[in-house]
Order: C-alpha cells, then sequence, then structure tokens
C-alpha cells in the first residue's frame, strides 16, 4: 500500500471511529450497528496480522473504556477478530460486495460471542438469547451499513493504481 | 522465502499470544484497579470521543423529548386560550355574586342563552321560569346595568325582550334628577351596532358627555337606578321642543350570559344605592389616575427645571453663552435695557357707560326641586 493509500485508509478508519461515537448513540437501536468492527476489518485486511491484532487490542480498549466492568473483554475480542480477519483476508476480501457483507457479518458475530462470553455479565437463557438473537441482528444491521459504507466511501477506499 | 515467512507468522503469534495476555490480564484485574485505568484513558486521549458520545446522547434525549415537549406545549397553549375565557367568566360570576349581594333579596339569578337568528340579537331566553318566581314584565339586569324585560313566561323558562328590541322603552333620569327622558335602542346605521336615544328630555335640561343616565322608575316597570348607559352627545331631531342624547349603553347584550331577574315584591322597594357604591368606586378610581397624572407632571416639570439651571450653570462656567432664549441665568446676569417711556395717546373716544350685558347678574328662572342639586 503506498502512501496515499494508506492516508485514505488512515481517514476511512478515523470516520468509522467517530461515527461509532456520534451516529451508533444518536440513533440509540436496540440491535446497533458497530462501526467500530467495521473500522478494524477494513483495517485489518490492509496490514498483518500482527499490526491487526494491536490495533484490535487498542481498539477493545477503546470501547471497554467506557464500560469500565469489560475492561478487557472487548480488547480480547477485537485483538481475536483483528487477526482473524486480516489472517483470512486472501480467503475473503475479493470485490464481491454479499462476501464483504458476510465478511462483517461474520466478524461482528465472532465479537459478540467472545465478547459476552468473557464480559460473564449475562448467563443462561439470556445469554443464548443475546448471542442467537440481538447479536445476529446486530451483526447483520453492521453487514447491511458496512456495506453501504464501502459503496458510499469506494473512492476513498479503492487502491490506487501503480 | 519459506523461512522469512516462518519467522514473519512466528512474529504474529508472539503479537497477539501478547495481545490476548494483556487483554485478560486486563480482565482480570480487581475493580479497584480497574476503575482508575479506564479512567485515565477516558480523561485522556479518549475525551474528545466522550464528549461525542456525550453530545449524541443528548441529541437522542432532545429527539424522543420532543414529542412530549410539543404536547405539553399544545396542552398549554390550549390552557392559554380557556384561561381568557375563564377569568372573563370569573370576573362575570364575580360580578353577579357582588350586584346580588347588594340587592339581597327579590330576585332570581338565571342563565341567558343566545340564539343565533335574525332577531336574536332583541330577545333572549332566560333559563327560570314561573317556577322560579319569574313573571311577566320582571326586569331583567346585568351587574352593568339594564338588559331587558321579561315578556313571556314558561314553568321552567322565560323569554326576555332585550333593550336593542324596536317596542322597548324605558323611562330614563340623570342621577340628579335634573334631566328626564325616554331610552329606547338606536340602530347605527347599516353595521347593525345599537346604541340607546334618550328622547324627550326638556329644553332646559343639559347633560355633558360622559354622564350616566339610570331608570327613573316612574311607570312600574322599571325601579329607580339601574343604570341604562352613559350620554356620548345630542343629537338633531326634528323635535324642536325637547332634546335627545345618543347614550352608550351600560350593558352590551351581547355579553351578557348571567343575569338576575328582579321578582315583583322587589320592585316596590326601589335599587337606589345597589349601583351607587359602583359609580362610587370608578370615580374614585379615576379621581386617582387623574391625581397620579398631574403629581408625575409636576414632578416632571420640576426635573426638566433642574436639568436646565445645572445646563445653564456649566453654561456660565465655560464662558459660553447658555442655551436657549429661556436662559434664566442670563437673564439674570445681563443687564436690562431701560425702556423708553413714551406718554399715552390722548383717549378721544366717549367712554361708554351703558352697563354691559355680562355683567348683570343672571337668573335662573326654573325653580329648583327639593334634593336637586346645581
Amino acid at each position: 500500500m503506498n502512501m496515499g493509500g494508506a492516508i485514505r485508509a488512515i481517514i476511512s478508519f478515523l470516520i468509522f471511529v467517530v461515527l461509532h461515537y456520534t451516529l451508533r448513540p444518536l440513533l440509540g437501536w436496540r440491535a446497533p450497528m458497530d462501526f467500530l468492527i467495521l473500522a478494524l476489518l477494513l483495517a485489518a485486511v490492509r496490514v498483518r496480522p500482527s499490526s491487526a491484532a494491536v490495533i484490535g487490542f487498542i481498539l477493545g480498549l477503546i470501547s471497554d473504556s467506557l464500560a469500565p466492568d469489560a475492561l478487557g473483554a472487548g480488547a480480547l475480542a477485537m485483538t481475536t477478530v483483528g487477526f482473524g480477519a486480516s489472517y483470512l483476508k486472501a480467503v475473503f476480501f475479493a470485490d464481491n460486495l454479499v462476501l464483504n457483507a458476510f465478511f462483517f457479518f461474520l466478524g461482528k458475530w465472532v465479537f459478540d460471542i467472545i465478547y459476552f462470553i468473557g464480559e460473564q455479565r449475562v448467563h443462561g437463557v439470556e445469554l443464548v438469547q443475546q448471542l442467537l438473537l440481538w447479536s445476529p441482528l446486530s451483526a447483520a444491521v453492521t453487514a447491511a451499513v458496512g456495506v453501504l459504507l464501502l459503496f458510499i466511501m469506494r473512492p476513498l477506499l479503492e487502491p490506487t493504481p501503480a | 522465502m519459506a523461512r522469512a515467512i516462518r519467522s514473519n507468522t512466528r512474529l504474529d503469534l508472539i503479537v497477539l499470544s501478547t495481545c490476548v495476555v494483556l487483554a485478560l490480564v486486563a480482565r482480570a484485574l480487581p475493580n479497584t484497579m480497574r476503575d482508575p485505568v479506564a479512567t485515565t484513558m477516558r480523561r485522556s486521549f479518549l475525551a474528545p470521543l466522550v464528549l461525542l458520545q456525550e453530545r449524541s446522547e443528548k441529541g437522542r434525549q432532545s429527539l424522543l423529548a420532543a414529542d412530549a415537549k410539543q404536547s405539553r406545549l399544545d396542552s398549554l397553549s390550549l390552557d392559554a386560550m380557556k384561561a381568557g375565557s375563564l377569568e372573563g367568566e370569573n370576573e362575570r360570576l364575580r360580578k353577579i355574586i357582588g350586584l346580588g349581594s347588594r340587592i339581597r333579596w327579590g330576585f332570581v339569578p338565571a342563565e341567558a342563552l343566545h340564539g343565533r337568528g335574525i332577531r336574536d340579537e332583541t330577545t333572549v331566553i332566560l333559563s327560570a321560569g314561573t317556577r322560579a318566581g319569574v313573571s311577566r314584565l320582571s326586569p331583567v339586569i346585568a351587574p352593568e346595568g339594564l338588559v331587558g324585560v321579561v315578556d313571556q313566561v314558561d314553568p321552567t323558562m322565560s323569554h326576555a325582550m332585550l333593550w336593542t328590541h324596536p317596542d322597548f322603552r324605558v323611562s330614563a333620569m340623570s342621577p340628579d334628577g335634573t334631566a328626564f327622558g325616554i331610552a329606547q335602542a338606536h340602530l347605527t346605521g347599516a353595521t347593525g351596532g345599537y346604541l340607546i336615544e334618550l328622547r324627550g328630555v326638556p329644553f332646559r335640561a343639559t347633560l355633558k358627555p360622559g354622564a350616566l343616565i339610570v331608570s327613573s322608575g316612574w311607570g312600574g316597570v322599571w325601579p329607580r337606578g339601574i343604570p341604562v348607559g352613559t350620554v356620548l352627545q345630542e343629537i338633531k331631531t326634528s323635535e324642536g321642543w325637547a332634546r335627545t342624547y345618543l347614550l352608550r349603553p351600560a350593558v352590551n347584550p351581547a355579553d351578557v350570559y348571567s343575569v338576575m331577574i328582579l321578582r315583583r315584591e322587589r320592585l316596590a322597594k326601589g335599587l337606589e344605592g345597589v349601583w351607587q357604591s359602583v359609580a362610587q368606586a370608578d370615580a374614585a378610581a379615576q379621581r386617582i389616575v387623574v391625581s397620579g397624572d398631574s403629581a408625575a407632571r409636576s414632578a416632571a416639570l420640576a426635573e426638566a427645571a433642574a436639568r436646565r439651571a445645572v445646563i445653564d450653570s456649566m453654561a456660565r462656567a465655560n464662558g459660553s453663552p447658555a442655551l436657549g432664549a429661556t436662559d434664566s441665568a442670563a437673564r439674570v446676569i445681563a443687564p436690562r435695557p431701560v425702556p423708553v417711556r413714551r406718554p399715552p395717546p390722548p383717549d378721544t373716544t366717549p367712554r361708554d357707560t351703558t352697563p354691559r350685558r355680562d355683567t348683570v347678574p343672571r337668573r335662573d328662572t326654573i325653580p329648583l326641586r327639593p334634593g336637586m342639586t346645581r
């Protein structure tokens, strides 16, 4: 990735982070979209797995700092998702919107599974309900929004021809 | 090549392991250590993001509360709209209660039910009938004064002719008894507004604008002392032997909703003094307003004089001429020119020795009746 591409990727990453802390609380949905996961996935496919793990860890700590009871759970989940996304980027990140949507959906769902298990705040039926109902819904919303944003931000995210 | 790939993979795994271990350590921290770490992060590099989130939350709360606020605002507006009519109704009821306490006995309170027909501006239905003691030709009054007279009576309701009716007449007079006449409705042009005209006032009796006219008590229907209206102006008619005055009615029938019907036995006792206190209170209020105005005017004059004196003194201190032609200080300092006296011209006109007409004392040829004031 050349310098221009890196700058554009960083700008896109920051836009997603800002959207996470502005649009998401403004909408306040029960199954919210997760712009941090989208930012992580978009960054992870452009860097090495170790870098993706570090980015995930930092993003996870950022999200955990606003919910101190779960400190570490988000970092663990995002580290795993970032590393996995970077590792599997060759498999998934073809120029196919449906595949990208599935990639976003899977990333968010895996994040939620690790997060809620690591957080240990919900148990039993509630945990099952969360992981099998609300998390997939949230993952679907995240995937839809991710695809929409990919479409909108295509000029910013497309690699520059050499 | 293969060794480099293996090395990179090992590095990736080491970094992953480190991050995972750090995350687990953070997860395992006790609450006493977890909170300071999170707080430090929130207060340092995460502060802008926290601020953004707070503002978004507030925006969401505002959006959610907007409907509730709007409905509350609508309710308040509705209440405010009702408040005006309620205040008016309260005022009317208070006046009715006050009138009732002054009349004391011999009256029937009733609601005036206005129709919306063509003749309904001259008649009204009252919510009291013979069962309540109402009889034909019972006077109908309001706190402000005369309303009309009952012309048909049913057991539970009655029909009243308002003073706007073409057949309505009432004998009226000035409160001091110097002027009498017959009051009747006066239609003011095509707009349909009603005034009252007082006809047949003796030519020698003059009424000033603003003078109160009350019922005289002659005729047996109306007791003496009920306000009919106030004089607006004299109008010219073909009758040369009497004056006709235009009155502003004391009561606008369209605004009357609560009235009192006087019973026959109350008429014999009269209603003198019932409206007197109201008139006295109005007069006292007018006197207070007038005296307040004059006090304010004299205070303003004194303040203006003081200011002018200060300006004059400053001008004098600066050596410049005082301002204006009415400079009292300049007049004091500057020497007055000595007037040149001229001898008066000789008076050549003969002096008129006949007495002037206006110096002759006038005598009122109308004998003063007992109880009349001039």
